[in-house]
Order: C-alpha cells, then structure tokens, then sequence
C-alpha cells in the first residue's frame, strides 16, 4: 500500500525492519489512531519468524524518546568536557546546514585531510565512503577493530564471506568459542535463538561454549569451558594436535579436492610452481613425481597430503604436511598450561568433536549430494578479539577445515554482508579469489602514511580507528605533517565506542568543529557544534539486510508513521552537504557502486537525488525494472531462505578450491615487509603466517605482574552497545539483572581480596582507570572480571543514569603495540589490579 | 537447597522476598482493633456504657480510619463485604459492622433498659470476632509461613483482652470509668494475661526456631536482622516483660504513675509486636521444594 | 476449555524478550512488571548451573487470591483464566499476602500521574496508562484480550525461543498436554496445593 494510503488508515500493522542492534529483522508495528502501540517480530519473515528480542520490543520507546534530538541543534556553550551542557539552542535547517557546509567547505579546499569521519551506520552502509568522496581517508570511530578486524578478512579470505556461523539446521556438535550466536548477540539474534533452541532441544545437538565467563549460551550448554582471555587459538590448536597427531581424525577427501592442502611448499613457505605455467604443483604418488594441480588425468586420491618430496635436491612438503609439521609441538599439555583449560578435557572435546564430524559421510539435500559434516566451531569477539587475532580466526578456521566442514551441511557456513550472499570469484592458482575487502576497497601503500587509523599499513585490515587519536596526538611517529581540524559523525559513538578513552578526550578537545547527524545524544554528540537530527528507523525508508544467516533477500524499513519531528533522512542530510560543499559528482559516483545500481540506473553526476528516488532505483538494480519502491510498497520483504546450492559448497560449484594453507597472507605479508624495508620503517609483519600457531610473546600475557586479573567487556541480549541503556524499558530490566549491575569477580577470587558484593573497587590498568561496584558470582573465571555493556555509558541522556558507570574502554590500549599485526584488530581484553574505594 | 537461597529485593533472582504492602497501616488497624474490641469487651463485663462507648469509638475511628486510609480506594470499602463466605476481610467487616449495630443500639438506650444487657451480649460477641479475625486472616495465608500458624488467632485473643485489660485498669484508676469490680481483680487479672502472652509469644518462637525455608528466614528477621533491636527491647522488653514486672512489684496498690507507665508500655509493646510480624513476612521461593 | 501455559527451561535463555513484550503489550507502568525472567544459579566455580526461570501468574485452579478477595474483584473464568475487575478492586492487598509466587502487584494511588520520563507522558503512554487504574491491585491476565481473539499471548507470540506454550490443558492432544506428559511438567509450589496453570519442564 502507498504510503499515504497506509498511515491515513485508522488501525493497522506496517510491515518494517528493526534497527534497535546492527541487524534487520522483520518487524510489524501496529498503529492506532497515529500512534504506535506495539512492535512485533513479522511472522512471513523467514529469519526471525515473528520473533523480537527485548530491544526489538523496546523500539517504541526509542521512537517516542522526549530526549531525541527534534530539530537541528546548535551548541552555545563554548566550553566543552564530558558532563558541560552544551546549551543546545534549536536552529533552522538552513542555517544549520550552510554553517556546517560552509566550515567544511574551507577545509575542503585547504586540506581534506584535516576532516575525521566517524560513520557507522550498519544499515546505511551505501553511505561509509561520505568521507572519501569529500577526500578524507580518515576513520575515527571503531566497528572494525573492537570486533570484525581479525575476522571478515579472513572469512572473505577462506570462501568470500563477511561473517560465518554454524548450521543451525544440521549440525549435531556445536563448539561455541567468544560468540552470542543463538543466544544474545551476533547475527540476527532474535531469529538464531529460535534455531539454536529447536537444535538443542528438538535435535539433542551437543553444545560445548568456551568463555571467561558463564554467558547465556554457557548457561544453556551441555558443558561450560572457562578459558584465560586471548588463548582461544591454544585451546583450538590443542584439539588440532590431538586430531593429528593422537586420532588420526582429518577429511583427507576434503582437503585434496577442495582445498590447497596438496599444493607443494617449497621450504620458505612459498607454493612451488611450475617455472612456465606458474601453476602451483602438487606430488603425483603414482607417478612418483610433482605435476601441474589440474593436470590431466590425474586421480586425485593419489596426490600426497603428507610427506616430504626432494626435487631437484629441494625438499617440498604438501600444505597440510607443513600445516601438521607446524604445530607438531603444539600438545595439549603446553596448550593447556596457556588456556588453562586441562589437558585431557582438550584430549576429550577433540575426540567427540572429531566422532561427530562423521567424515565421509554424506546427506541429500534440494535432490543433490553434499558432505554430512554436523560438528563445527562457531566463533566471534570473544575469541579473535585480540592481539595476533588473525592468527585467532586462522586457528578456528583451520580446526572446521580439518574434518572438512566448511559449507557444507551440519558445518560452518559463511555468511554474506548483505544479499549478495558469498563473493564467489575465480583467484589465481585454481583458488576462490581471496575477499578481504568487502566494506571499501584497499588503501594504496604509501611510505608516509596518509590516514590516521594507517589503513595503508594493513593491507588486509579493517580500519584500525583506534589507532587515529594516538596518530593525532603524536603526529611526529610515523611523520603526519596535518592536523585534523573537524569531525563528522553519523550513527557513531567513538567517544564511547575507541578504546583509550582519555586519548580519544584529547582528540575531542582539539577539534575545531564537530557536527553529529543522530537521533539522541550520546557521549560523543555532547561535544558536537551543530546536531543534525535523523530520522529514526520506524520513520524512514530503506533496504536492508545484515549479514543474514540462513536467508538472503532485503527487509524493507518504511516509515510506520509520519515523522514525529523535523528530522531529516542521513542519507539526503548528507547529500544536502555533498552538494553546499561541492563534491555532489563523486558522492553520487560513489553511490552507484555502494547502492548496487546498474547503468541504467546510475545517478548523473550534477543532479541531487533524494534517499526515496535513490532506494527505488536499488530495488530496480538489484530486482528488476518492475521492482521498484512501489513494489516493495505492496508486497513489503524480498527476504526468503537459501537454497542448499546458494548455501553448500559454493566454490566448488565453480571449480574453485579453499585455503587451509593461507599462502595470501604470507604472500601479502613479505610485500608488507619488502615495501617497509624500501621505506626504511621497521614494522611487525611476523604475524602474517599461512598456518595459525601459538606465538608466546602476546602482550597482553606479558604484563608486569601487579596486574593480576583479566578483563573484558560483553554484549548480553538486553543492550545494544550503551545506547539501549537510555530505553527506560531496557534500563528497567537491566537495573534488575545480577549481571548488569556489576563489576563481575569470581566469589573465590574476591574473598583473597576481601572483597563483598557492593564494594566500590578501583581498577586500573596501565592504560586508564575507572570505578566499579563489586557483584560477586561463580560465573567467571578465577582469573577474570567481566563488565557488562549495561553499565558503561555516562552521555547526558537523563535515563538511567548510574552513580557509578564502570565504561572499560577507559582500561584499553589504543597504539600499534597493542594491535594485530596482520589485520589490524586491537587487543581487546586487558589487565587490572583492583583495590577497594569504599565499602 | 531452597535454604541456601538469598532473600531478594527487586533482582531478577529466584529467592526469598519480603512482602511490602502490609505495613504500619494495617499494624494500626490491627491495635486499635484489638485494644479496642477488648476495652468494649471489658467494658461490656464491667457494664460502663463510657467504657463501651470509647472501646466502640477506638474500633471505628481507629481501626476504621486506619483501614480507609489504607485502601487504595477507600469510597469502594462497602464492596469489601460481598465476599464473608471465603474473605476474613469480608467477615471481619462485618464484624465490625454489626458491633457497631448492636453495640450503637445498646447505647442509646435509656439507662436500665431490659434490652441492654441482651444487646450489650450481642454486640460483645462481635466485638470478640473484630479482635481475633486478624489472626485467622493471618493464618489463612499459605503464602507467608510465618503468619501460617495456629498460634495467630490465640495470640491476638489474648492481646486483645489484654489490651482491653490494660485500658479498664487506666480508665478506672484515672476515674474515668466507675470501678465496678475491685481494682485488685482487675490487677490480678492484667498480671495473668501478661504472663499468658509472654508464654505464648515464647512458644511462637520455638515453633520458628526449626523451622526451615521462609518462616526461618523470617524468624531471623526478627531475632537478629534489623528488627531485632525493637522487637527485643520494645515488643517484648518493654511490652511484656517490664509491664509483667511493673505489676507484679506494686500488685493492687500502683500508683497513678505507675498505671500510666504500664499502660503506655503495653500499647507500643502491641503495637510493636504485630508491626514486626506484619514486616517480617516474608514469601515463599516461587519453586518451594521443587530442584530445577 | 482450561489456559495454561508450559515453559520449557531447557529452551530459555534469560532474554527477557518476553518481559519487555509484555509491557509493551499491556503498556504496564514503570515498576510493574507482570512477568519476569530470574536467575538461578547453583554449585560453585566451576561446576555452575544457571538456570532462567520466567515467572508470571500461575492462573492457579485453587487460586488463593481469589479466595481472600473481600470484593470479588478477582475472579475466575471458564476457561480457567483468574482476572481482576479493576471497577471492583477496593486495594486491600488481602490477594497481595495470599498469593503464594508474589505475583499481584499493587499500583500505589497516584501511580499513573507519571510515567517512564516523569511527568511528560509519551504518546503511546498517554494511551496505554488509561488501561489502568492506581489504588488497585493488577498481574498478568493471560493476554485475555489477546486469547479471546485467537492470538497466542504477547509473551508466548515473540518468545525466540519457543520456551513459551499455550494451550488447552483439558485437550489431551493440545501442544501443552502432549508436553507436560512426554517431559514430566511440574507446577511451581504445588505442596499449597494451588493447582497453578503454568508448567514447567526441565
Ligand atoms: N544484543 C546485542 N547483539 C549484538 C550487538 C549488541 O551490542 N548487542 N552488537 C553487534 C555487533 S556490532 C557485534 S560485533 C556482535 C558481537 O557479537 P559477540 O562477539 O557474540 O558478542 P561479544 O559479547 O562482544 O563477545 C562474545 C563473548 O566473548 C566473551 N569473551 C570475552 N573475552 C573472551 C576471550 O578472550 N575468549 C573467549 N572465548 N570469550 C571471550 C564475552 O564474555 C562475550 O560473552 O554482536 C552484534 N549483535
Ligand atoms: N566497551 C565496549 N566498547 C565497544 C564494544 C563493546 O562491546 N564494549 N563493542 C565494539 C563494537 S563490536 C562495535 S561494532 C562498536 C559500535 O559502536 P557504535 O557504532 O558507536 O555503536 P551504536 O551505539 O550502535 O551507534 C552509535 C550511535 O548511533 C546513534 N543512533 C542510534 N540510532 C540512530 C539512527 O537511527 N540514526 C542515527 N543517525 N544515529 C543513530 C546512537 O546515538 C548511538 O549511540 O563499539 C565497539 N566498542
Ligand atoms: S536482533 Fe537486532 S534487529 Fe533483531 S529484533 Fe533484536 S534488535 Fe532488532
Ligand atoms: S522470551 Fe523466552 S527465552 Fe527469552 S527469557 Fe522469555 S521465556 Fe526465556
Ligand atoms: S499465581 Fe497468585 S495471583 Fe496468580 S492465580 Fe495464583 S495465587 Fe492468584
Ligand atoms: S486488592 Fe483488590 S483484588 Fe486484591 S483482594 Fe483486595 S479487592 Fe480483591
Ligand atoms: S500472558 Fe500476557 S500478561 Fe501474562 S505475562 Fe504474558 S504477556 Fe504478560
Ligand atoms: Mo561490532
């Protein structure tokens, strides 16, 4: 139904998406007489299935927040700091925008770099790239390296995804490593809890969690694993060993046909080619010698896995050889005295894990055969969050691989950024063409470095944006002869959401003009200039579909009522901007490409178009000329499930083989080395390897003994980040919640250090510090505080307001030191020692 | 394991929780109903019309007032008594209704009236159930143990005639009522109901001390959580005991100070004791006995 | 025909999906809360259980609060639903200290002159709060104006996990008979023989 039609009703149900978290499940809101009175999850959806998790239920009270920001704000109070009201006075759009255009305009034409871009806006990622069509490369906010740095890369790197989990519908062992899947966090939650119940329950699926700390699924599980912070890799690489070297447990069937497990290494870890063709080799043991991968007629069951082959005086190994030589020293026994986890659980876990896998087995499915391999390892944050993260992913990868799971039924199954499902393009060397790129392309390599976060320097990174306030304060390190001088920030929070807080202050404190385009005030907009207000999502339109497991297709979000305020969609705020200030051509080239339009539809150059006119020739480009937003107007969601063919095995539908033996990122890594040995830097390329091992000098273990706890933040089901806190329905619930309402320390652990429930600790890293109320439970590692989210925010939002707000951030690093080498992603759990303020 | 468990405030954790809505309120009307259904009682036996009179007032205005500021709305009392074949709320309206009938009646009689004494009778037995119909209110719920016990009912009869006791002894030693039996009786009597409800309150606590889950839980609320203190040295020092000994020492000869002492002392003592009962309630873990 | 509802706390995750559903359905003001999800935790590191155990009114058979209501404010129907009249309920909280899960809740008077932000109402609480009414005493209700529609309850309807069942108890083929016989469902304080609707399998 038309727009106008639907809201002139008295009484009905509009169908839109959910945006109270990152993904986009399927809503209907029911609105009488113009006003919303319920939110539910809609039932024709195939992903949540009429299901909503509390925030989705708490978008009323987003929606009819007094606090949102109504109309275009300016501040008056020059003076800014955490806590100084800013004396926000209301102002027209006019004079908002042409005074922020005009500002940005001059730095425009004197230095573009001098712009900090902190865009975030999980449903809007047509818009990422405001910042470099205006001739920014900067990134001052953080998605990237608080969570996916260390794994989107090497998803799109293994089988072209974004994300990854384990398949619901088959798999019968689930290892869950620093992951909420199916329980509170992590893709579409509302809708994995659902399938994770009906696996449990339904199908006696084992559940094993590894975490610090007893989270919802630990709860659910057939057995808890605490394990120390940031030695998920050892744990993993154990229960490898055990396969290998104590079992004998690998899908050898898998690995020669699907992945480069048989390629030939030469001893300095590269491929070994055919000095014409340049193809990679592998050991022909028939023929008793090296031959082309694809050569004719060979029998693939007689191309050697294991072994080592002398050639020409040369010894070459087949990858998985080399994969097996590599962690030959890795037991379970050292392994355990790293992840605290005992030996022979580790032993235990990888028997059952490996049984379960049922290799060479095989299931019908859509009337085609596929691989039946129903164990996997799921994996996210908690796990790759961390210094040599990389290293992390690689290791959870290589356990799937090893019994030959990946995409394929009861396995770990990739996970697209969006509709597109998997990037399934043809590589070099009869590989899948490595993605690890799938939000903005590369940054050029260059010797002096032009962005502030260093993209340049990580190659197959993602925006390392903790690194900006360190670069900005000390300009001199790396040689950045500019400053910046203003800051744009859209549905982003770097002041909460950066770790070293007191630097990301420093930052704040230097900017000239800073203009936030939000719908509340948080952290960071209380230090804006001009506020520009959004639309919230139950007001606006939009296609959307994040990182979807098990459906593809789009949710259309449509306004389910008339704007309450005079708010104006990011999207046409920010192309209002693009064209005061003059770069309205590369805005609208940028969109084509990030709005997946096809020629016909493409945007001429000089024209404004508005977010209604852009989304409909979207729709068009991606589902045909009679598609439009009319379209969407009348049938509502394009979403439906996977096929078993879009799901299972993608890659080798087209002939394309996987990496168990990531030859890319060492491949990527020398150039990284050679480029910065020509420029003369010394740089830490050591973690980028081809095959994941256990590396000792982790900083994060190596910290002066005073600091004698772990500590980490999590997401639990209640909250999105901290903004959810100022719902007072969230905040209502949360302030009830034993897990929410404290610094989380093991019983055991506080009686050492005299420590009751309700004491207010200090905690303190060598980074920062910040105070705690003490809420002591069995429920976290000896050796481990674990802070909730619900307790970090401290913005001016008047609801739920803490005496004590505990934000860890403030406890975190933010420099090189502290970062992955290989993907850029931060160390994200550190070490405090604790003492008690008050009792 | 239902012993291990906390007592709960608002936090979303299975456990004990104390109950929050009966309060001061009601501890009020519980007094005034008892001290003053007793005094009616008393006055009844002692045949003082003013005796009756102050006893029908304290019930009415006390008890009465009490309970109407109590409700949440109050103007819908009357529907409260559409329900006396479950509710003791219900019945215990009634009660006081037709005491109040009766008792009114009687009254305004003119002196020497046939009638009175009949009327009197009636409304006296009435008067007895607004005494004690609390107790039966209490016990009746299974949902808070430590109200759930026979001993109630007994323990709020004998308060009452206490209570009612204590006020004859005052009104007719300050001349106010006309002493118609001997003050000695009346001395000797108000020494014996103490002792009887220092006993039975001691009993009631020896019930509570093996016991197990909330009633424990309450038990410990009163002798050593924070009610400790008053219920020790107020409730029972105070009200029994001091008064116990206040008469027993000066027997029938107190003097006016002394009365007062002793009938200032038992009030807050009754008041008290059934106020800490009412706070120390507490309810049951949603799973009882159940393990989950 | 007998309501009742089964939950499965093998299926629960402690979400709380649930509670805020039921407040936005029943637009119930700050503080009352007419189901929730508690904790249990049990044993000592390492070997911790934790349980979620949603809470809401039991719709005992032998319902207790009904029993003591001096109004018949709280009564009984047909299909085994234990509602309150909100015209009728005087506030005496008898039904408060009767029921045995704490489950009633009293709206002190004056109650509904603010809301979640004070005394600014938002629009939706300016029209969910006339639902209610302040000196009297409220729960769940069953989603009784759901029931009669044919919906599921709020709570039942978004549950991810499915941990939430409604059904006919008296219908031995019902969803929720078939459960409580095959996994053992057990109601909660069944020694006061309050014979509660709501069951729960662990
Ligand atoms: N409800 C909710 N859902 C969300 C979000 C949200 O804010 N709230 N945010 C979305 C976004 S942007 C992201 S990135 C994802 C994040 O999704 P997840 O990664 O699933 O969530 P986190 O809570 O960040 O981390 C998962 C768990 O890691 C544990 N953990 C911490 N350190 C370690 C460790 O060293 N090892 C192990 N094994 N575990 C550890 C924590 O206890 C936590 O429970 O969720 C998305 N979905
Ligand atoms: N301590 C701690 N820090 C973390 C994390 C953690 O778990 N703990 N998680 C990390 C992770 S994984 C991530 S991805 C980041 C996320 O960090 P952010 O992306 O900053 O988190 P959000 O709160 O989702 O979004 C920021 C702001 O967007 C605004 N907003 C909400 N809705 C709208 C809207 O409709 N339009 C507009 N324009 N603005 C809107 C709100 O003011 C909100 O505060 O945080 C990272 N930082
Ligand atoms: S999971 Fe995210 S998108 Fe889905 S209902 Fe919850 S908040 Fe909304
Ligand atoms: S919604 Fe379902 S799963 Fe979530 S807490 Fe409530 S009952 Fe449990
Ligand atoms: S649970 Fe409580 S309120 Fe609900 S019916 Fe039973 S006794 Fe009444
Ligand atoms: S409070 Fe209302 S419902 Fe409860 S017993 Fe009194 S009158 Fe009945
Ligand atoms: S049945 Fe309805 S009223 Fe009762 S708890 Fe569920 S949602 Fe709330
Ligand atoms: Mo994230």
């Amino acid at each position: 139904m038309k727009q106008s039609e639907m809201v002139a009703q008295k009484d009905y149900w509009a169908k839109s998406a959910c945006k109270m978290c990152i993904h986009s499940c399927a809503i209907v809101a029911h609105v009488v007489d113009g006003v919303v009175v319920k939110i539910e999850g809609d039932p024709d959806n195939p992903s949540n299935r009429g299901k909503l998790c509390p925030k989705g239920h708490a978008g009323i009270m987003r929606l009819y927040d007094p606090h949102r920001v109504k109309t275009p704000l300016k501040r008056t109070n020059p003076i800014k700091g955490a806590g100084v009201d800013p004396m926000w006075v209301p102002i027209s759009w006019e004079e908002a925008l042409s005074t922020t255009a005009e500002k940005l305009k001059k730095i425009r034409e004197e230095d573009p770099r001098k712009l900090l871009v902190a865009i975030n806006d999980f449903h809007r990622i047509h818009i990422w790239g405001w910042g470099s069509a205006f001739g920014s490369p900067h990134y001052f906010s953080t998605v990237g390296q608080y969570c996916g740095a260390a794994y989107h890369p090497i998803n799109g790197t293994l089988d072209g995804s974004f994300a990854a989990v384990n398949d619901y519908d088959h798999c019968k062992y689930w290892i869950q490593i620093g992951a909420g899947d199916g329980f509170s966090s992590h893709l579409h939650v509302a809708a994995s809890i659902k399938r994770m119940a009906d696996a449990r329950v339904e199908r006696g699926m084992k559940l094993v969690v590894v975490e610090p700390r007893m989270s919802s699924g630990a709860a659910k599980a057939d057995e808890w694993l605490p394990i120390r912070p940031g030695t998920d890799r050892a744990f993993v690489l154990g229960m490898v060993y055990t396969l290998l070297y104590e079992l004998n447990i690998y899908d050898a069937g898998f690995m020669r046909k699907h992945t480069n497990g048989i390629y030939l290494v030469a001893p300095d870890g590269n491929l070994f080619r055919n000095s014409e063709s340049q193809k990679p080799m592998v050991w022909d043991s028939v023929a008793k010698a090296a031959r082309e991968y694809d050569a004719e007629g060979m029998n693939l069951q007689d191309v050697a896995l294991e072994g080592v082959y002398k050639i020409d005086g040369v010894e070459y190994r087949p990858a998985f050889q080399v994969i097996k030589d590599s962690l030959k020293d890795h037991t379970p026994e050292r392994m355990s005295e790293i992840c605290s986890i005992p030996a022979d659980t580790i032993r235990r876990i990888a028997k059952e894990f490996g049984e379960a896998a049922c290799i060479g087995s095989t299931i019908m499915l859509g009337g085609k055969e596929y691989p039946y391999r129903p164990a996997a390892v799921n994996f996210y944050r908690g796990a790759i969050g961390h210094f040599d993260g990389g290293l992390d992913s690689l290791a959870m990868k290589l356990i799937n691989l090893v019994i030959g799971n990946i995409d394929v039924p009861g396995g770990h199954i990739g996970v697209g950024l969006d509709h597109r499902l998997l990037i399934i393009n043809a590589g070099k060397d009869g590989m899948l063409h490595p993605e690890p790129h799938l939000l903005h392309p590369p940054y050029e390599f260059n010797e002096k470095p032009y962005s502030f976060q260093l993209m340049e320097w990580y190659p197959i990174g993602i925006d390392p944006g903790h690194l900006t306030a360190e670069n900005v304060l000390n300009p001199e390190k790396w040689g950045f002869d500019f400053q910046p001088e203003a800051l744009i920030i859209e549905h982003s929070n770097p002041m909460w959401n950066l770790s070293a807080t007191n630097k990301v202050v420093d930052v704040f404190k230097k900017l000239k003009f800073i203009v936030a385009i939000d719908i509340v005030l948080n952290e960071s907009t209380d230090w804006a200039d001009i506020v520009l207000p959004d639309l919230s999502y139950l007001e606006s339109h939009l296609l959307v579909c994040i990182e979807p497991p098990m459906v593809t297709g789009h949710v259309y979000r449509r306004p389910v009522i008339e704007p309450l305020y005079d708010g104006r969609d990011a999207t046409d705020i920010l192309t209002d901007l693009a064209d005061r200030i003059g770069f309205l051509p590369n805005w609208n080239g940028l969109l084509n490409f990030t709005t997946f339009l096809t020629p016909e539809n493409y945007l001429d150059p000089n024209t404004k178009y508005s977010n209604l006119e852009i989304t409909d020739r979207m729709a068009k480009s991606i589902y045909g000329p009679d598609k439009g937003l009319e379209w969407f107007q009348e049938h509502g969601h394009t979403t439906r499930l996977q096929t078993p063919e879009e799901m299972y095995l993608p890659f080798a539908q087209k002939g394309l083989r996987i990496p168990i033996y990531f030859n890319f990122i060492k491949e990527t890594g020398d150039d990284l080395a050679q480029k910065m040995k020509a420029a003369g830097r010394d740089w830490d390329t050591s973690s980028y390897l081809p095959v994941p091992i256990w590396r000792d000098h982790h900083p994060l273990h190596n910290m002066p003994p005073e600091y004698d706890l772990y500590a980490f933040a999590f997401k639990e089901c209640q909250t999105n980040f901290s903004e959810s806190t100022t719902i007072p329905w969230i905040d209502e619930a949360i302030s009830c919640m034993p897990i929410h309402l404290g610094v989380m320390i093991n019983s055991k652990t506080a009686q050492k250090k005299g420590i009751k429930t309700g004491d207010i600790l200090k905690l303190e890293s060598p980074f920062g510090e910040v105070t705690g109320r003490a809420s002591l439970c069995e429920e976290v590692h000896p050796e481990c505080l674990a802070l909730s989210n619900g307790m970090s925010r401290w913005s001016q939002h008047p609801v739920g307001k803490r005496q004590v707000t505990t934000h860890f951030n403030k406890l975190l690093p933010g420099d090189v030191k502290w970062t992955d080498g290989m993907t850029g992603h931060l160390e994200t759990s550190t070490k405090v020692k604790i003492s008690i303020i008050s009792e | 394991m239902s012993r291990i468990m906390p007592l709960v405030g608002n936090e979303y954790v299975l456990g004990f929780r104390k109950q929050l809505e009966w309060s001061g309120l009601i501890a009020s009307a519980f007094f005034f109903g008892k001290i003053g259904a007793g005094l009616f009682m008393m006055s009844v036996y002692t045949e003082s019309r003013l005796g009756m009179l102050i006893g029908l007032t304290i019930v009415l205005g006390g008890k009465g007032g009490a309970h109407m500021l109590f409700l949440g709305k109050p103007w819908r009392f009357w529907r409260g008594m559409s329900q006396p074949g479950t509710s003791w709320v219900s019945r215990g309206l009634w009660a006081m209704t037709f005491m109040t009938v009766f008792g009114g009646a009687a009254l305004i009689l003119p002196a020497g009236s046939t009638l009175f004494m009949p009327l009197a009778i009636i409304a006296a037995f009435f008067a007895f159930i607004v005494a004690v119909y609390d107790g039966f209110l209490l016990t009746s719920s299974n949902a808070i143990p430590i109200w759930n016990t026979a001993l109630m009912p007994v323990m709020c009869m004998f308060y009452a005639f206490l209570g009612g006791t204590t006020l004859t002894l005052f009104l007719t030693h300050f001349g106010i009522i006309p002493p118609s039996i001997i003050e000695p009786v009346l001395s000797t009597v108000e020494t014996i109901l103490l002792a009887v409800n220092l006993a039975i309150v001691f009993l009631y606590l020896i019930t509570c001390i093996n016991s197990g889950g909330a009633r424990k839980k309450s038990f410990e609320l009163l002798v050593k959580g924070p009610y400790a203190v008053a219920f020790f040295s107020l409730a029972i020092g105070l009200g029994l005991i001091f008064t116990l000994v206040m008469t027993v020492i000066s027997g029938s000869h107190a003097g006016p100070g002394v009365v007062a002492m002793v009938t200032v002392a038992d009030l807050i003592g009754h008041y008290l004791i059934f106020f800490l009962f009412l706070r120390a309630g507490v309810f049951k873990p949603v799973f009882g006995l159940l393990k989950i | 025909m007998h309501y009742g509802m089964v939950i499965d706390l093998k299926r629960c995750v402690g979400c709380q999906a649930c509670t805020i559903a039921c407040k936005a359905e029943n637009g119930t003001p700050p503080g009352v809360m007419y189901t929730k999800v508690l904790d249990q935790v049990s044993g000592e590191f390492p070997n911790v259980r934790k349980q979620f155990v949603p809470v809401l009114c039991n719709h005992c058979v032998n319902a207790p609060c009904q029993r003591v209501c001096p109004t018949g404010a709280t009564y009984k129907r047909e299909d085994g639903l234990v509602l309150v009249d909100h015209d009728k309920c005087m506030g005496c909280r008898a039904c408060y200290v009767a029921c045995p899960y704490n489950n009633r809740i009293f709206l002190k008077r004056g109650k509904l002159k603010s809301g979640y932000h004070g005394k600014v109402f938002t629009p939706y609480e300016a029209v969910k709060y006339k639902e209610h009414q302040d000196g009297i005493v409220e729960k769940c209700k069953f989603c009784s104006h759901r029931v009669d529609q044919g919906l599921k309850p709020a709570c039942v309807q978004t549950c991810p996990a499915d941990a939430r069942i409604f059904g006919d108890l008296d219908d031995p083929e019902s969803k929720v008979s078939r459960l409580i016989r095959s996994r053992g469902g057990v109601q909660p304080l069944s020694e006061d023989s309050t014979e509660p609707s709501v069951y729960y399998l662990s």
